[in-house]
């Protein structure tokens, strides 16, 4: 233990400066700013209160791209999860090729989200793209991946889960490398069945890092924004508008700079609240044992 | 409860092969201790038995069934790892009802159950806590109480002391005898401690190398270790082994060193041969007249004295009761039973036994 001296402090200084500067600052900003009406480049700040809170909290868009966002969340991420959870199990399970597939399997999530879109878009192209060429070719009518509303979600989602599966199989596979190989054996002489010993020793014994990698992917795609700008740009109409994707059309097109902070604010809470309750909903069962 | 046999079992993991054609007869009711150096075969026989590895050859009955090709679930056997491996979420009660709850026991027989081996391991006041709340002991029990749950026909523990502090594994050897004797059951117990083996189990088996060395009582194997590796395996300190040569009247023994032992008749294991000579520590004693020693270190350990002898360029090792007055560099006289000595050929290494 270091034991406490005064000027311990002065270390804590360039990393609480640096917090300052890109975090603290432009949040205690956008709070500022969420109490005026002010638009981009105008001279004029008119104090509103809390109007702005109040004018979006009425909207039909807002709570429109807040479903879309939740729909979009928790569909991309529960994908994300059973798929890279069990793609973990498989090369678990599985001793030889482990690295070759793991590698390939990486692959989306190591190019930049924007490019790894891009390719997606190419593919999803309609007629001539990968997937519908394919589609066609064994006579199959593809959907119209980006134009049709309810595809347009399931496109969004497909890409996300694309891009993130791969680092929710690596974490998930890496705790399972910690497991000790022992409890699996002993819930084998124990008699429990393959889906028995996943579902009452494998999964009670990842549920930290299954915690820790569904908060982290939850807060992401909560401030999901790349991959709609390029796939759909929030479209079809505002089919794919999620609250980022609102918030950046009513600071940046319509210029409502107070306005979209406003809407930030309230994007911090929301999020900040949801990611607290499911935190603690999963330590709640963790700690309850799997009964 | 039931007896065990393994027939030539044998196993390789690739084009390594570490059991060569093992034999082993276990009866019904029968402690028995695998014991041998790390890498000698023993906890993969046990995971033969436990069925947690597949045999490349031989076959293992359990009572009179073939259990050679059944999924450990189906052999009606209980192990308790070294590790204890306890469900971390579960508490005590939980993990030792698990296996009841798996084969679907109603909830009112899994209790009772549960309540018995509590009762009979003295872990009653524990079976809300969890595990990362018991003490090393305590975890260890927990297990055991596991298997008893199970009310198996045969009981396997790899290495279950080796993770406890030495005063608890004194303590716990006792208590894992006395479950033996009140349960009645066919334990057969991995462990690379040969103290354990010898005060825990009716038959020991000596593994070496993938082969069994020797099987017998422990003090079968004390007293009549069938080769070398066996003589000094068993026994603590280790027996005394001298190679040398039986001179040509069959009545003396001279170390390569130039050491010299006397025998007041020919010894019959053969004349003018290269033997190892085996001596036990604690058959060595101090006399008035006798053979000339120097005396290199002196070990008290409060009931006997370990004492590190100089016999004419060669090392024995004494174990001495009483307290007698020795000092490091002092010259002595010690006496060798001719009764207790035990002779090893040279090239084999296995037993020669005196033919007088």
């Amino acid at each position: 233990m270091v034991r406490w001296q005064r000027g311990l402090w002065l270390f804590c200084l360039p990393s609480f400066g640096l917090l300052t500067i890109v975090l603290l600052w432009p949040l205690a900003y956008a709070i500022y700013l969420s109490f005026f009406d002010y638009y981009l480049g105008s001279d004029v700040r008119t104090f509103v209160g809390l109007g702005n809170y109040i004018d979006l909290l009425s909207e039909t868009r807002l709570w429109n791209s807040m479903w879309t966002t939740i729909v979009i969340a928790f569909g991309s991420v529960a994908l994300e999860f059973v798929v890279g959870f069990a793609l973990a199990l498989a090369l678990y399970g599985n001793r030889i090729g482990t690295k070759a597939f793991s590698t390939l399997l990486f692959l989306p999530h190591i190019i930049t989200p924007v490019v790894a879109t891009l390719f997606l878009k190419w593919m999803l192209a309609s007629n001539w793209g990968l997937v519908d060429a394919t589609l066609l070719t064994i006579g199959i009518e593809p959907p119209d991946w980006l134009g049709n509303p309810l595809w347009a979600k399931i496109s969004v989602i497909l890409a996300d889960a694309w891009i993130f599966t791969p680092l929710i199989m690596i974490v998930l596979y890496a705790a399972l490398q910690g497991l000790n190989n022992s409890l699996l054996e002993a819930a084998r002489i124990d008699g429990a069945s393959n889906w028995r010993i996943l579902r009452h020793v494998v999964i009670p014994a990842l549920i930290p890092a299954i915690i820790f990698t569904i908060s982290v992917r939850l807060m992401d795609v909560f401030r999901f924004f790349d991959t709609i700008y390029v796939l759909t740009g929030g479209g079809p109409g505002t089919a794919t508008e999620t609250v980022t994707m609102y918030t950046y059309q009513l600071g940046f097109r319509m210029l409502q700079v107070g306005k979209a902070s406003a809407l930030g604010v309230i994007t911090l809470v929301i999020v900040a609240v949801l990611l607290l309750t499911i935190n603690r909903m999963l330590t709640r069962i963790y700690r309850k044992g799997d009964q | 409860m039931a007896p065990v046999t393994i027939q030539n079992a044998t196993k390789s993991f690739g084009g390594l092969t570490v059991l060569h054609g093992i034999d082993v007869e276990i009866a019904d009711g029968e402690f028995v201790v695998l014991v041998g150096p790390s890498g000698c075969g023993k906890s993969t026989l046990l995971r033969l038995i436990a069925g947690l590895e597949d045999m490349s050859g031989g076959k293992i009955r359990i009572g009179d069934r073939d259990v050679t090709d059944l999924h450990p679930k189906d052999r009606d056997i209980a192990l308790v790892f070294q590790s204890y491996a306890l469900y971390p979420h579960m508490t005590v009660a939980e993990n030792m009802g698990f296996s009841l709850r798996m084969r679907d026991v109603p909830k009112a027989e899994q209790d009772r159950k549960v309540q018995m081996a509590a009762q009979i391991l003295d872990l009653s006041q524990l079976l809300d806590r969890y595990p990362r709340q018991l003490s090393g002991g305590q975890r260890q029990r927990v297990a055991m109480g596991r298997a008893i749950v199970r009310d198996p026909q045969v009981f396997l523990f790899d290495e279950p002391l080796s993770n406890l502090d030495a005063k608890l594994r004194v303590q716990m050897r006792a208590e894992i005898r006395e479950l033996h004797k009140k349960l009645g059951a066919t334990i057969v117990y991995v462990t690379h401690d040969q103290i354990e083996a010898m005060t825990m189990a009716d038959k020991i088996v000596v593994m070496r190398g993938g082969h069994v060395e020797q099987m017998g009582t422990p003090l079968d194997l004390y007293d009549r270790p069938a080769n070398v590796f066996v003589a000094g395996f068993i026994g603590s300190p280790a027996m005394n082994l001298l190679t040398g040569s039986i001179d040509a009247a069959g009545t003396a023994f001279v170390s390569q060193k130039g050491a010299r032992i006397d025998f007041p008749a020919p010894v019959g294991v053969g004349t003018g041969r290269d033997v190892v000579l085996g001596l036990r520590p604690e058959d060595i004693a101090i006399a008035e007249s006798g053979l000339d020693a120097k005396v290199r270190i002196v070990e008290p350990t409060g009931a006997e004295l370990h004492v590190i002898l100089d016999f004419h360029g060669e090392t024995l090792t004494a174990v001495l009761h009483g307290r007698p007055d020795i000092r490091e560099g002092e010259a002595i006289k010690i006496a060798l039973p001719h009764q207790t000595l035990h002779f090893f050929d040279t090239q084999s290494g296995d037993r020669l036994v005196a033919t007088r």
